[in-house]
């Protein structure tokens, strides 16, 4: 699903250039659950920001499902974003105007969906992610584990083929944490490709493969299933 | 999709409820102000637009060539009209003209009503409908009279009026006269005002039959239509031999006294003034000047306080998109576009637009009546719902939303996703943007307030000056009731005698400054001196006007008690004297058609003129049984209200029936400053309200640039900053952006008031501390306004701002 070769990403200051990845490539299959681990600075969310559309490589290829899609521009890489990619943040990014269920259609809106389906989507959603009955909530009437239960659920409402998830847990008590990493092993048992980035050990047992970075390269990669 | 924006902009605004009811605090009252003034203008801007043929509608008046360049002359002589109809191409339809108020009888009723003279094309070409009576030929009898319905209504209440009798006082009778029509009331808009409409030769003798046939007695206004296929200007150069034909004595004098004639070398020209332009004409500067100053200015004023609460609506936005920023990032993430995000954040904005419209609206609404008063307009909110305005507004509404509401819009929707999930900003750009809009905004505020300061400064200036004549103790008022003036006179002198209160009576043919009445006219008279052409003002005076209003007499004496041992006798002015240039200016005669008139005494110059004209050449006559139309009476200084109620009292007894219609002469001359108390009262609210919206911004500012500074001044202070150096710090920048806009708007306000004072004569001399002043009264009001929110951050605790971050 995911072919990376020696990918590069510079950022540049006046006076200083900091490589975030320095050729960096591995390959991620449909269906595998592959987590990303390395101290802070090391690349991994750059890697993931990259990954996720979000931004442009310097240098190298990035392949997704067998289309090079390095040299996208926003329009486009926003197009193949809201069809086929959902994302976990730490801090949730949760709409703090909307309610849970207004949060969790937005992405149905935006690929236009008919607002009946919508509704649809959503309430089979929410039912699944069992926060239902915080349909009509706003995010700061919910506890950290539930918001982040929100964000899952605007994640995957859309059933996209890969799922981005950017320290899912690092804000969450470790009840709340192992809650949303089962969600992930549900969806990831559904047939969905997830990537995380993780400080977590804990986390990281959850996945497939294990990929260590410092300093924008591979280190390690560690298959555990 | 649109419900999802319009439900998170609720939401939104809710949220941001400081905020958002700055913003729309601020663009209601913008928007209510600048309903009003755009209503006043729009109103002003409308004078004599409803007459069908309009445009082809002229005054017509001559430029003469005059010593020091060219005069305009409006009034024109009895043949005048008839000759230009019949000796020119392209004169369709023309009509005299001239205002006079009628005393009119009917059974035991007696009213003064204001009425016109004019000629039977009059109703063929303004637009004045006809709703009863003889529609075609109304007034081409001499005893007709055509009345408003609301004048109708005053004397004849909801009887028919058509063909009953009214009497009219002329030449001391009372005419009878019969109404053959009914004119419908006419709008606001019409700059020709009037009651009653009669037949110019149904005037008096003086007015129309001493008048017949003479070119030399100019006391009318004349209007004509032209032919449509004939332009003003091929017009007036058509009139070339016309003016040579029946003015040839003033041209060969000009010639003789060595006058310049104009650029096409005339000495007299005949011009056309558009009916359109005669509400904005100033015929007292020479050349015919037509400005719209006002009304544009008045517009402009509101333009800029929009844009003033437009510009804080901007800063504001753009200062609260970074707590927008995840916002804008997560929607981005999730596949919105540009155009999407941009509809969003500009559908929030319209929103705000469109509550402050209404409030603005509902604002203007309210406030009319105080509005109408202030600035004595009966202009109303229906002048803005005719289509053309209309489109306008609309237009200007969508302009102003677009903008104001667009840019922030723009500027959001155009962040990076992941700059934007990141919740940083590069805020550079953006400081410059917004200080920029904060230097004019308060540029503007400084502006006006200056021109507020010069203007109330120069009004001041003119009230209190010493006009050479005694304003404070005099009462003036019409002769306005049905005996002959003389007798009037007589009576009221006689009855005044033995009150304490009373010093001294008198009368002339003029009033002084603007009368109660509204009524102002003045008299100028040329002949023949040793050889040369001289004009003066003339003025014929009662016994005792010199001492009654305190004229100063340079040379010789005044008139005697004894006024017909006087009646060849003239007294005149400095300038007056100036111009005779004679060594022993006593020993000088005038030499009129009737008698030879000599000089008797001199008094010093006074300005029988408002303040924006020179002191011209005046000459004071003591002819017996003139019209003398208005009585001055002097009074005592210790009790003025008594003796104002002492003079109402004895003219109600001699005038049991006509209104009283006194004042002393200092509110006769603050009638004259009524425009520019009007510019100055409208300049001045411009002023304080773009002060106040200004502040508001900076308050705005203040607050945001605070909450984002918390946690530098938390640092700030544990590395042993003061209160006070926080504060400084916090204030030093938006004073540095109040004296910028100082720097850049004292120029423009020194070359813009330095302008229109050359339009007085008699004026101040600007002075930097005017400036100086309106610069410090907006630094303290922007210091104050920010002073609680940087007191208060210097002085929260550390901690918290840190432990926050």
């Amino acid at each position: 699903m995911i072919q990376i070769t020696d990918l590069e990403k510079f950022y540049k200051t006046e006076e200083v250039q900091t490589i975030a990845l320095n050729k960096l490539s591995f390959n991620v299959k449909e269906g595998e659950f592959v987590a990303i681990m390395g101290p802070s600075g090391c690349g991994k969310s750059t890697l993931l920001n990259i990954l996720g559309l979000l931004d442009d490589p310097d240098g190298g290829s990035f392949m997704f499902n067998g289309t090079e899609v390095a040299g996208y521009n926003e329009r486009k890489r926003s197009e193949l974003r809201k069809h086929n990619i959902g994302f976990v943040f730490q801090s949730f990014n949760l709409i703090d105007e909307l309610t849970v269920f207004e949060n969790v259609e937005l992405p149905l809106i935006y690929t236009g969906v008919k607002p009946v389906e919508r509704k649809k989507q959503v309430e089979a959603v929410l039912e699944k992610m069992q926060i239902m009955h915080r349909r009509n909530h706003f995010p700061q009437q919910l506890s950290g584990g539930q918001q982040q239960r929100v964000a899952v659920a605007r994640a995957v409402v859309n059933n996209p083929k890969l799922i981005l998830a950017d320290e899912p847990t690092g804000n969450l008590d470790s009840t709340n944490g192992n809650e949303v990493m089962d969600l992930l092993i549900d969806l990831n048992e559904a047939g969905t490709t997830i990537i995380m980035v993780t400080h977590s050990e804990h986390d990281a047992k959850y996945s497939h493969r294990i990929i260590r970075m410092l300093d924008g390269q591979k280190v390690t990669e560690n298959i555990l299933a | 999709m649109i419900k999802n924006y319009l439900k998170i902009a609720i939401r939104n605004l809710w949220k941001n409820r400081t905020f958002t009811a700055l913003n729309i605090l601020g663009l209601t009252a913008a928007f209510g102000v600048a309903i009003l003034l755009g209503m006043y203008a729009v109103f002003q801007l409308s004078y004599d637009r409803f007459h069908e043929n309009g445009e082809n509608i002229f005054m017509v008046y001559s430029e003469d060539s005059v010593p020091d360049g060219v005069e305009a002359n409006i009034s024109k002589s009895e043949p005048f009209a008839a000759a230009l109809k019949e000796e020119t191409t392209g004169v369709e339809k023309i009509t005299r003209y001239v205002g006079a108020g009628v005393l009119l009888n009917h059974k035991d009723k007696q009213l003064r009503m204001s009425g016109v003279y004019v000629d039977p094309d009059f109703f063929d070409m303004f637009s004045f409908p006809i709703i009863e009576g003889d529609k075609q030929n109304p007034i081409t009898s001499e005893t007709s009279v055509a009345l408003t319905k609301h004048a109708a209504q005053r004397i004849f209440g909801d009887k028919n009026a058509i063909g009953q009798t009214i009497s009219i006082l002329r030449d001391e009778e009372m005419v009878p006269f019969t109404v053959t029509a009914i004119v419908e009331n006419f709008p606001e808009t019409s700059s020709m005002g009037f009651d009653v409409v009669l037949n110019f030769k149904s005037q008096g003798y003086h007015s129309y039959e001493r008048a017949i046939g003479r070119w030399d007695v100019e006391n009318h206004e004349v209007y004509m239509q032209l032919a449509q296929n004939v332009s003003p200007q091929q017009f007036e150069k058509s009139t070339k031999d016309f003016t040579q034909l029946h003015y040839k004595n003033e041209i060969d004098n000009a010639i003789r006294d060595g006058i310049q004639p104009n650029s096409n070398g005339d000495y007299r020209q005949i011009k056309l003034l558009p009916l359109t332009d005669i509400r904005f004409a100033n015929f007292n500067q020479g050349p015919v000047i037509v400005s719209r100053t006002m009304p544009y200015l008045v517009l402009g004023i509101a333009i800029l306080i929009l844009f003033i609460a437009c510009v804080n609506f901007v800063n504001m936005s753009i200062a609260k998109s970074d707590q927008r920023l995840r916002e804008i990032g997560m929607r981005k993430t999730l596949g919105a576009n540009h155009k999407q995000l941009f509809f969003q954040f500009w559908g929030e904005s319209i929103l705000v637009f469109l509550i402050s419209t209404g409030l603005g609206i509902l604002l203007a609404v309210l406030l009319l009546p105080q509005f109408q008063v202030l600035f004595s307009t009966r202009a109303s909110l229906s002048a803005l719902l005719e289509p053309s305005w209309l489109v306008i507004l609309i237009v200007s509404f969508i302009g102003v939303t677009l903008i104001a509401g667009g840019y922030p819009a723009i500027l959001m929707s155009r962040l990076g996703t992941l700059q934007s999930l990141k919740g940083k900003l590069e805020i550079n750009g953006k400081n410059h943007l917004r200080n920029s809009l904060m230097v004019l905004q308060f540029s503007i505020a400084i502006l006006l307030i200056s021109g507020t300061l010069v203007l109330w400064d120069q009004v001041e200036f003119m009230r209190t000056k010493d006009l050479g004549f005694n304003k404070n103790q005099v009462i003036a008022f019409p002769l306005n009731g049905a005996r002959n003036d003389q007798q009037a006179l007589q009576l009221l002198r006689d009855d005044l005698q033995n009150n304490v209160n009373v010093l001294s009576v008198t009368a002339s043919n003029n009033i002084l400054g603007l009368g109660k009445d509204g009524s102002r006219s003045t008299s100028v008279l040329g002949f023949e001196y040793k050889g040369r052409g001289v004009e003066t003002h003339m003025l014929v005076v009662d016994a005792d006007y010199i001492e009654t209003l305190d004229l100063t007499l340079v040379e010789g004496r005044s008139f005697r008690e004894n006024l017909a041992s006087d009646s060849l006798s003239v007294i005149i002015n400095e300038a007056m004297a100036k111009q005779l240039n004679e060594e022993d200016v006593l020993a000088s005669q005038i030499d009129l058609d009737d008698a030879v008139y000599s000089v008797v005494g001199v008094v010093k110059n006074f300005n029988f003129q408002e303040l924006d004209q020179h002191i011209a050449p005046m000459s004071l006559f003591a002819l017996p049984n003139w019209n003398l139309r208005n009585v001055y009476v002097k009074v005592a200084p210790q009790n003025l209200e008594q003796a104002y109620t002492d003079v109402k009292a004895a003219w109600n007894r001699i005038e049991p029936n006509a209104e009283f219609q006194g004042s002393f002469l200092n509110e006769n001359i603050d009638r004259t400053l009524r425009s520019e108390r009007t510019m100055t009262t409208m300049i001045g609210s411009g002023s304080i309200l773009a002060i106040i919206l200004s502040c508001i911004g900076l308050f705005a500012m203040s607050l945001l640039i605070v909450a984002q500074r918390r946690k530098e001044i938390g640092v700030r202070k544990i590395v042993g900053a003061s209160v006070s150096s926080i504060t400084v710090l916090l204030t030093k920048d938006f004073l540095k952006l109040v004296i910028i806009a100082f720097v850049v708007a004292t120029p423009i306000a020194w070359w813009a008031m330095h302008q229109w004072l050359q339009n007085y004569p008699y004026r101040i001399n600007l002075n930097i501390w005017i400036f100086l002043g309106a610069g410090g009264i907006a630094i303290v009001i922007a210091m104050l306004t920010i002073a609680s929110k940087t007191i208060k951050a210097a002085t929260s605790n550390p901690v918290d701002s840190l432990r926050a971050e």
